[in-house]
């Protein structure tokens, strides 16, 4: 399942309502990216998230169909925020779920990989008196 | 066709979206160099890496030079920074 949405979220609720589908579940991998108080040496007061949205539900599906391909996965959540968000709060989550530990942790990162170089979201961080696109390192793989 | 302007990219084009009606745009190739003359400020970021400037056809990421109908969808990218 893939959600872009401005609204916060309750990891725990979010996963439950997943798992409670799936009887085979052993595994749970998340990753959860928070927005941090530095970066680049400078105190973050907020960031800005922009997406272009039909594309960025169509990549995901994408990376999640390649992930379940790869490994023997039983569902996927990502749940990706846009808008204005404030030092601590969740960007994003991606939580897979599987069998055993190994396909879930392997997929989990897969799909983060993905996200941080293709999915289209751009960062606009704010600083005390200016703020600065970001833009991700790119992978070599 | 429709093309749409993401992150800073927005502040070179002063504006999100616009419609192009032009016969001479058949390629991105083509579609590229109507848009350095109506942006000249793209040009110093055209000319990075190839990739710098992402061009997506219909919600999917293009890397050669396709053709273009007038019904597509095109959008042009920074480098993302999701995550």
């Amino acid at each position: 399942m893939i959600k872009i949405q401005e609204e916060d979220f309750n990891i725990e609720d979010e996963i439950n309502r997943i798992k409670l589908q799936h009887l085979n579940v052993g595994a749970v991998s998340t990753f959860i990216g928070y927005v941090r108080s530095l970066n680049n040496q400078q105190k973050v007061t907020s960031i800005n998230l922009e997406v272009y949205k039909d594309m960025a539900y169509k990549s995901l599906e994408d990376i999640c169909l390649k992930a379940q391909e790869k490994w023997n996965m039983i569902d996927v959540l990502i749940i990706h925020r846009f808008g204005k968000l404030n030092v601590k709060e969740k960007i994003v989550l991606v939580a897979t779920f599987s069998m055993h530990r190994k396909e879930s942790s392997d997929a989990c990162n897969f799909i983060m990989d993905y996200l941080k170089k293709d999915a289209p979201f751009w960062k606009k961080e704010f600083y005390d008196d200016n703020y600065e696109w970001l833009e991700n390192t790119r992978l070599t793989n | 066709m429709i093309i749409k302007y993401f992150a800073w990219l927005k502040n070179i084009t002063n504006i999100e979206e616009e419609k192009v009606d032009d016969k001479n745009i058949t390629d991105v190739k083509t579609l590229k160099e109507f848009l350095l003359k109506k942006y000249p400020q793209l040009d110093q970021y055209m000319k990075k890496e190839d990739d710098f400037i992402r061009v997506a056809i219909n919600l999917e990421y293009v890397t050669t030079n396709e053709p273009l109908n007038s019904k597509d969808e095109i959008a042009l990218f920074p480098p993302v920074s999701g995550g």
